[in-house]
């Protein structure tokens, strides 16, 4: 399928925040998104699964744990998550803010929202589980599985991993009439001449979606991924009421990404020089460090902040996993 | 040939930069490599060029000869973007790992460049090279350690450090008065627009450095230091390491003074979270919670309060750590000290299973009703019509 770089950047835009239009390098926009394109929407055979949940080993428990706190408080199997809200039939007005200008530093200060991971912290504070080293409590409790370390010492906290951004994709299994789409649908944008595919926006789960005449749909914007599907299915049941036989085949979670702050500054220059086969460092193109991690397959970028991005992943586990093996690294770096 | 041509180009630019034969091989031999690759064997000429000064500077770069992209794009007379995109794919290719350049031993190299010397400017405004270099480079070696360069384009950092060598190598009044733009002028060199907000940067270290020095009374500021930096610079880790105990002594007594706040006050929150956050040395961390321990002594009733204030306040401190740690540690990257205000975000519901009932009227809510299509299709076709009248 030919791309048109920009034009895709250019769809992006919207209520999903998509990395890739954040990095600002063009560099990283095309071979990312090829590649993308490449595996998921051309070839209809999935990837490899490669790894298996890892549930098992004490500290992805303990991301999952923490994972599960700031959902629903009780903790338990990642699987076995049974709270049913139905979503309010609230019809917010959409925030139109043009993500045209997002920089990189904008999409991981998103990493700072009070919102999320402090009401976490101040809940379970008086709870506190010793194991929660993530975002640690308390002179005396402080213990973490990265860094044991006397009572005395505090741990520096630090933000848990939060997912930013989702992208999925979906088979409607019927050709589709884009021009009409385009003329029914309120919440459609369609330029031929520009991108072959309708852009469609939903308010809730806010997200965007990118659909193609061959029934094929990209869903991305969502911060998790039942919300993903939730959004691919709404998207679906609009075109379905415009009059097309559309199902909803082969859902497949294509591309996640998560950010977190280890809050304290990352000397780039050494890490490149330790990591060298894994690491790329270029200042003039890029400020932050890419770092292609080989074990779980997934791409972090390292900034100077102490932010990272973590993305490439197909599964929750894989995050975790990556940001567990890279946090130790980091570590080694923060002085000097 | 175009390869032939190309292998000339790649000649040529090694000449230009006067590197040695063995870079000059090595460029030329990446250079055959990567053009018969499949992702360059086809690629306009243009990029074929790229091609061979990116193969240049791969070369430079491994047999240890500093030099910028920023250098090659000007040779090219092309994109830096574009430059980095085949640098990138063409190390991906030849599986190449360079060493990345460090600032200090391009700064040599990009010094020279300044025409400053007597030979251009009259005598009050003169710096030979060797000089300028020389003070340029402990300054941004001063930058590097205080967080300022990484993470940076180098040419900014590289021009801000000669503009404040050059000032600071004869610090009378009229270099003063020279603005970074009269400077580029009268170098004849391209200002860059960044140099300007490094050279804020490398002041702001410079003057909490300044502050440190023992025989100066008179307050340090941004407009004063350029006088200072000679001795700055030459007494340079003396000063870091005074102005981090003074640093620290300085979150120890805030720290003091705020564990007997909170004992006086049972419920309010302590700061003593503030210290928990980069202290070089962990021992005035220690110190404190020790004294906090010590102050907790007198009966058992206060100790869980306490506990609990503390570990409240810890959190609430910890909502400000992690919120910006950067304020509170004396050298931190400026994007971490000038933090951009994030918009709040939308709380959005966090228990979604994504198998929800989906309301009909939601759905219908995206839908143009049969009046409103018409309508839009009409507007289309006048619109379209009037375009095509106007071409």
């Amino acid at each position: 399928m030919q791309l048109c770089s920009s034009a895709w950047t250019q769809v992006l835009e919207g209520p999903g925040r998509s990395w890739i239009r954040s990095a600002g390098s063009s560099l990283m926009d095309e071979s990312a998104l090829e590649r993308y394109f490449d595996d998921s929407i051309a070839n209809d055979s999935s990837f490899m699964l490669g790894e298996e949940l890892g549930l098992q080993s004490p500290t992805s428990s303990l991301q999952d744990s923490s994972y599960l706190s700031m959902k629903a408080g009780p903790s338990g199997d990642l699987g076995a998550e049974l709270d049913l809200s139905f979503l309010p039939d609230d019809l917010s007005t959409q925030d139109d803010t043009a993500e045209a200008a997002q920089t990189q530093a904008s999409v991981l200060d998103e990493s700072q929202d009070s919102g999320v991971c402090l009401d976490y912290n101040s809940q379970d504070s008086t709870a506190a589980d010793p194991q929660q080293g993530m975002s640690s409590l308390g002179p005396g409790t402080g213990t973490s599985p990265f860094c044991p370390m006397t009572p005395m010492t505090p741990m520096t906290p630090m933000t848990p991993v939060t997912e930013r951004n989702i992208v999925s994709t979906v088979n409607l299994g019927c050709p589709l009439d884009l021009k009409f789409i385009a003329l029914q649908a309120r919440n459609a944008e369609y330029n031929p001449k520009r991108f072959a595919a309708v852009i469609m926006r939903i308010r809730e789960p806010r997200t965007t979606a990118l659909i193609f005449s061959s029934g094929k749909m990209v869903c991305t914007g969502a911060k998790s991924e039942e919300q993903s599907r939730l959004a691919a299915r709404k998207y679906a049941r609009v075109v379905q009421k415009l009059g097309f036989p559309a199902r909803f085949l082969d859902f497949k979670i294509q591309n996640m990404v998560a950010s977190c702050d280890v809050c304290f500054p990352i000397r780039l220059e050494g890490l490149v020089l330790t990591h060298q086969q894994f690491s790329s460092y270029e200042p003039e193109l890029f400020p932050g460090l890419i770092y292609r991690m080989v074990k779980p397959r997934i791409v972090l970028l390292i900034f100077v902040s102490g932010k990272v991005v973590l993305t490439g992943a197909k599964e929750r586990a894989e995050i975790y996993e990556a940001f567990e093996n890279i946090y130790p690294i980091l570590r080694g770096f923060r002085k000097q | 040939m175009n390869l032939i041509k190309g292998l000339q180009r790649v000649k040529a630019l090694c000449r230009t930069l006067r590197v040695n034969r063995e870079i000059e091989d090595l460029s030329e031999t990446y250079y055959n490599q990567a053009y018969q690759h499949k992702s360059f064997i086809k690629v306009s000429l243009n990029k074929k060029e790229v091609l061979a000064g990116c193969c240049v500077l791969v070369s430079c770069r491994l047999l240890n000869w500093p030099i910028t992209m920023g250098t090659i794009s000007c040779l090219l007379d092309a994109d830096s973007m574009v430059v980095g995109a085949v640098y990138e794919e063409m190390v991906k290719i030849l599986n190449i790992k360079a060493p990345i350049i460090n600032v200090t031993d391009v700064m040599e190299a990009h010094s020279q460049e300044y025409k400053i010397s007597s030979v251009y400017v009259p005598e009050e405004l003169a710096e030979n090279s060797k000089d300028l270099t020389k003070r340029a480079v402990a300054l941004v070696e001063l930058a590097a350690d205080s967080w300022i360069v990484t993470g940076r384009k180098p040419i900014p950092i590289m021009m801000a450090a000669i503009y404040l060598a050059w000032q600071s190598l004869k610090p009378t009044k009229q270099r003063l008065k020279y603005s970074l733009d009269k400077f580029c002028q009268i170098a004849k060199v391209n200002k860059h627009k960044p140099a300007l907000k490094r050279i804020t940067e490398m002041k702001e270290v410079l003057c909490k450095l300044g502050k440190e020095i023992p025989w100066v009374k008179e307050p340090v500021t941004p407009d004063n230091v350029v006088r200072l930096m000679e001795d700055i610079l030459q007494h340079r880790d003396a000063l870091l390491r005074r102005a981090l105990r003074t640093h620290e002594d300085a979150l120890l007594a805030d720290c003091q003074a705020s564990c007997e706040d909170s004992l006086i006050e049972e419920t309010a929150p302590s700061q003593i979270s503030e210290v928990v956050e980069q202290t070089p040395d962990l021992s005035s961390v220690e110190l404190c919670e020790s004294n906090a321990e010590r102050a907790k002594q007198p009966g058992d009733g206060d100790d869980n309060q306490c506990a609990a204030s503390e570990q409240h306040s810890y959190t609430q401190g910890s909502q400000d750590s992690s919120q910006n740690w950067g304020k509170r540690v004396l050298f931190a990257p400026p994007c971490v000290i000038h933090a951009k205000k994030r918009r709040v975000e939308q709380p959005e519901p966090k228990d979604v299973t994504g198998d929800e009932e989906i309301s009909d009227s939601e759905i219908d809510s995206y839908i143009r009703t049969p009046r409103e299509a018409r309508d839009f299709a009409l507007a289309q076709k006048m619109f379209s019509m009037s375009e095509s009248e106007k071409s």
